[in-house]
């Protein structure tokens, strides 16, 4: 695997000292967490000078960056693309079939939501955590390929901007609402 | 500076510091405050941290300030037992008040306070003939705490790590921040509570896995989901309500008696009517029934009767926990639930937490102590030379932090619960033609629209190149520091345009205030500013040569011998320095051994990095490939 040309983004597997890849070890991941974490965090550097403290804060900053990135398999698929130059979430233009099929998903959640049941609702949701968790081992079985072909990598884009979709549609549904 | 570098693994240093000046943590409550203490006190056992007495033989210092015309004010128990007789003047529970506007509910609640008419809508309480705010009020238990501390000790105390609710936003933190300056302490860090809870107790018990707290004290309510493993304190998820405690139980249940006494409610009246309602709630944490007696008013209250005043009260801890446990992932994985905070030593609140996590709540360690004795050991982990636990603490934004945009809407750029220190950036463009300006405000809270969140701050960038709608593009960058502080920068991306602030609480005092206060303070302290920087200065000098001479020793090889001779020359001339009698050559030559040691200081710490990585490495038997991994961490960690 090559850093796209002009190398935009970081390389926030290197950050944490792993290969680049789609799979990965979570026991290892949170074990190199904490052993930079130890390493670099402010708090070792209370005492020390304004540069160094500075110095830290950087590191720390995109250590704990990059960890949150690695943790979430969506997070980690949308930044092996953008490590291959492809922003899926502002670069993907969806298709009209799916802009088709959002619209109508949305009628329906609103419909059971006015008749008030609650089995309606966790219905649709239970159809929408089907499709996002196709859409995800999609997304894995592509990138399992060491070197992905363009036109797979389009759909994973694509899948990426779907599972957004999804995750926001399971927070509507779940009245996962932001809270005060 | 080079040897400020401590990669060399905590501990391992033999040079013992001399003991100059303690490092205390403190609790700053809303019922009652403790300053706590890791070592030197030999009765006290080596690395135990330990609260100091400090009012009348007890710990706790009641968070109780009254004011009087002719003297200093009082803090503590004497000024509780003046409460009743001058109430106006007497302010309790002041942390309610820190960082809120004179607008907020908070003021129109029952209470026997005269609320004066503050400037830029910060609250003053009339007081005595004169009016304070929440931060001075605050500043003279900080002070108290600061003078008992020092006469028990036996040595000056100026450095402090200061306990909040972890979930104070960032106004009720810079405040809480400024009335520790105000009291003449440096304050080292700003600890969330459930997170010094859970400092003291993981050690204290020496326990692993994950455990959600639940602080309910005087007025906030703070629930946190911690992970301990190997000695690292991860917090996952916090959440609460700042505005939520046992002053409510006491008030709903004062409410009660009031109503049925059916009589005007001066402030003397109210003030006794909440005294009794705290009375009888703490007796009846042991007994089913209390007599009740408030100015020939008498009346028994059972317990069943209590309850039910604060049952709705109790139950609001509900949501925030059962959202802080699904934000953490921690649903059905807890391995304790720890209780902190004095209400919780209310029955009906034990019964309700056992009933919302499925597991009987751990109470071993003192609720009241165990928050200050956590800040002590944070405190001494942050000045110590060689620090008596081998801990780290990693802590998240509790509220999320955002923009507002078009049409009154937010846009989140940092969420709640990322781990800190973080930053994010986010580009906007112009949406008039020509535009050459773009105000920035940054609210907080997790409301979709502004109106709903939290307003921390307004600037405006100016210089932008007119061009056409959406042309111009500006990058917005928030940097939440390991305090929890934010800072934002934008910068227009054409020109390299930029502006930056540090946010400071629309609500607060200013920086002119601050000064003005402080100035005064000093004025009445007996300290002699000269010899205390003179100090300062020597003991810092001593600080950095021993560790500028150690790094040397362990990490000499990274420097040429030409490379060596400045660093050096620089030493010697800091060690002359000190001799003087002055702390401005001291600090000239500080600075210059920092400038001259910059690159060794970065080779150190590069190869504490690549360390790091490999010993891992080197423990799962991939040396071959990974160590290339290992390069490339380091590489990316550099960059830069």
């Amino acid at each position: 695997m090559q850093p796209p040309a002009g190398g935009t983004a970081r390389d926030k597997f290197a950050v944490l000292g792993l290969p680049r890849s789609f799979e990965l070890d979570a026991g290892q991941l949170d074990e190199r967490f904490r052993t930079l974490s130890r390493k670099l965090h402010p708090d070792r550097f209370a005492r020390a000078s304004a540069r160094e403290r500075r110095f830290s804060l950087e590191q720390t900053t995109l250590l704990n960056d990059a960890y949150r990135t690695l943790q979430d398999p969506a997070r980690r698929a949308e930044h092996l693309l953008e490590l291959r130059g492809i922003h899926p979430l502002s670069d993907t233009a969806m298709p009209e079939e799916f802009l088709e099929e959002a619209m109508a998903d949305r009628e329906k959640l609103l419909e059971a939501k006015m008749e008030g049941g609650k089995d309606g609702v966790e219905q649709l949701a239970a159809g929408i955590r089907h499709k996002r968790d196709a859409a995800m081992d999609e997304i894995a079985g592509v990138l399992r390929n060491p070197s992905p072909e363009p036109p797979a990598l389009s759909r994973v884009s694509e899948l990426l901007a779907r599972l957004r979709y999804y995750a926001r549609y399971l927070d509507e549904a779940m009245g996962r609402a932001p809270e005060p | 500076m080079v040897a400020l570098l401590e990669i060399a693994e905590p501990g391992q240093s033999q040079v013992k510091e001399a003991c100059v000046a303690a490092a205390v943590g403190i609790d700053l409550g809303t019922t009652n405050s403790l300053v706590a203490v890791v070592g030197p006190d030999p009765s006290s056992g080596a690395g135990k941290p330990l609260a100091l007495p400090v009012d009348e033989g007890s710990t706790l210092l009641p968070s109780v300030v009254s004011y009087r015309e002719d003297g200093p004010p009082i803090v503590g128990r004497e000024a509780r037992r003046r409460a009743a007789d001058a109430a106006p003047d007497t302010i309790a529970s002041v942390k309610r008040f820190m960082g809120r506007s004179s607008a907020d509910p908070e003021t129109k609640r029952l209470s026997p306070y005269r609320f004066a008419e503050g400037e830029s809508g910060t609250v003053r309480f009339e007081v005595a003939g004169r009016s304070v705010t929440p931060v001075e009020v605050s500043a003279e238990i900080l002070r108290t705490l600061k003078t008992r501390a020092e006469q028990r000790l036996g040595t000056p105390v100026r450095q402090a790590v200061i306990t909040v609710p972890a979930y104070f936003d960032d106004a009720q933190r810079q405040a809480t921040k400024e009335a520790g300056r105000l009291a003449g302490l440096e304050v080292l860090r700003l600890l969330n509570e459930p997170t010094a809870a859970a400092l003291a107790y993981g050690l204290d018990k020496r326990s692993e896995g994950t455990f959600a707290v639940y602080d309910l004290g005087g007025g906030t309510f703070d629930i946190s989901i911690l992970k301990l493993v190997e000695g690292l304190f991860e917090v996952k998820a916090v959440g609460g309500d700042s505005a939520l405690g046992g002053d409510d139980f006491d008030r709903a249940i004062a409410e009660v008696l009031l109503a049925e006494m059916g009589r005007e409610r001066e402030p003397r009246l109210v003030r006794q009517a909440i005294d009794a309602a705290r009375a009888a709630k703490e007796a009846l944490t042991a007994r089913d029934s209390v007599e009740v007696e408030i100015a020939g008013f008498r009346r028994t209250l059972t317990r069943a009767q209590l309850e039910s005043a604060m049952r709705p009260l109790i139950e609001r801890t509900g949501p925030p926990s059962r959202r802080a446990l699904k934000d953490a992932g921690a649903e059905g994985k807890l391995d304790g639930v720890i209780l902190v905070g004095g209400s919780t030593r209310v029955p009906a609140v034990r019964a309700y937490v056992q009933a919302l996590f499925g597991l009987p709540p751990l109470a071993d360690i003192d609720p009241d102590e165990v928050v200050a004795l956590g800040a002590a050991v944070q405190a001494d982990l942050l000045t110590a030379e060689k620090p008596q636990h081998d801990v780290l603490l990693l802590d998240v934004a509790p509220l999320s932090l955002g923009l507002e945009t078009m049409g009154g809407l937010v846009e989140k750029l940092i969420l709640r619960n990322t781990t800190i220190p973080t930053s994010a950036t986010q580009e906007f463009t112009t949406f008039a033609d020509g535009q050459t300006g773009m105000d920035i405000h940054v609210v907080q809270g997790e409301r979709e629209l502004v109106a709903d969140s939290r307003s921390l701050a307004r600037f405006r960038l100016s210089g932008i190149p007119p061009l056409p709608a959406g042309l111009a593009r500006v990058a917005v960058t928030f940097q939440v520091d390991a305090d929890g502080i934010l800072s934002v920068t934008a910068k227009e991306q054409l020109t390299g345009i930029s502006q930056s602030i540090t946010v400071k609480p629309s609500h607060g005092l200013t920086d002119e205030e601050i000064e003005r206060m402080l100035l005064a303070s000093l004025q009445h302290a007996e300290d002699d500013m000269a010899a205390r920087l003179l100090i300062d200065a020597r003991i810092e000098a001593q600080r950095i040569l021993r560790a500028a001479e150690h790094q040397l020793e362990s990490n000499g090889d990274l420097l040429s011998a030409e490379e060596r001779g400045p660093i050096e020359r620089a030493m010697q001339s800091l060690r002359a320095a000190m001799e003087s009698g002055d702390h401005r050559p001291i600090k000239d030559a500080i600075e210059r051994l920092d400038h001259d040691s910059a690159e060794f200081a970065k080779r150190v710490m590069d190869r504490g990095i690549e360390r790091a990585l490999k010993g891992h490495t080197a423990a799962e038997f991939e040396t071959g490939e990974m160590s290339e991994h290992a390069k490339k961490a380091y590489r990316a960690l550099r960059d830069d």
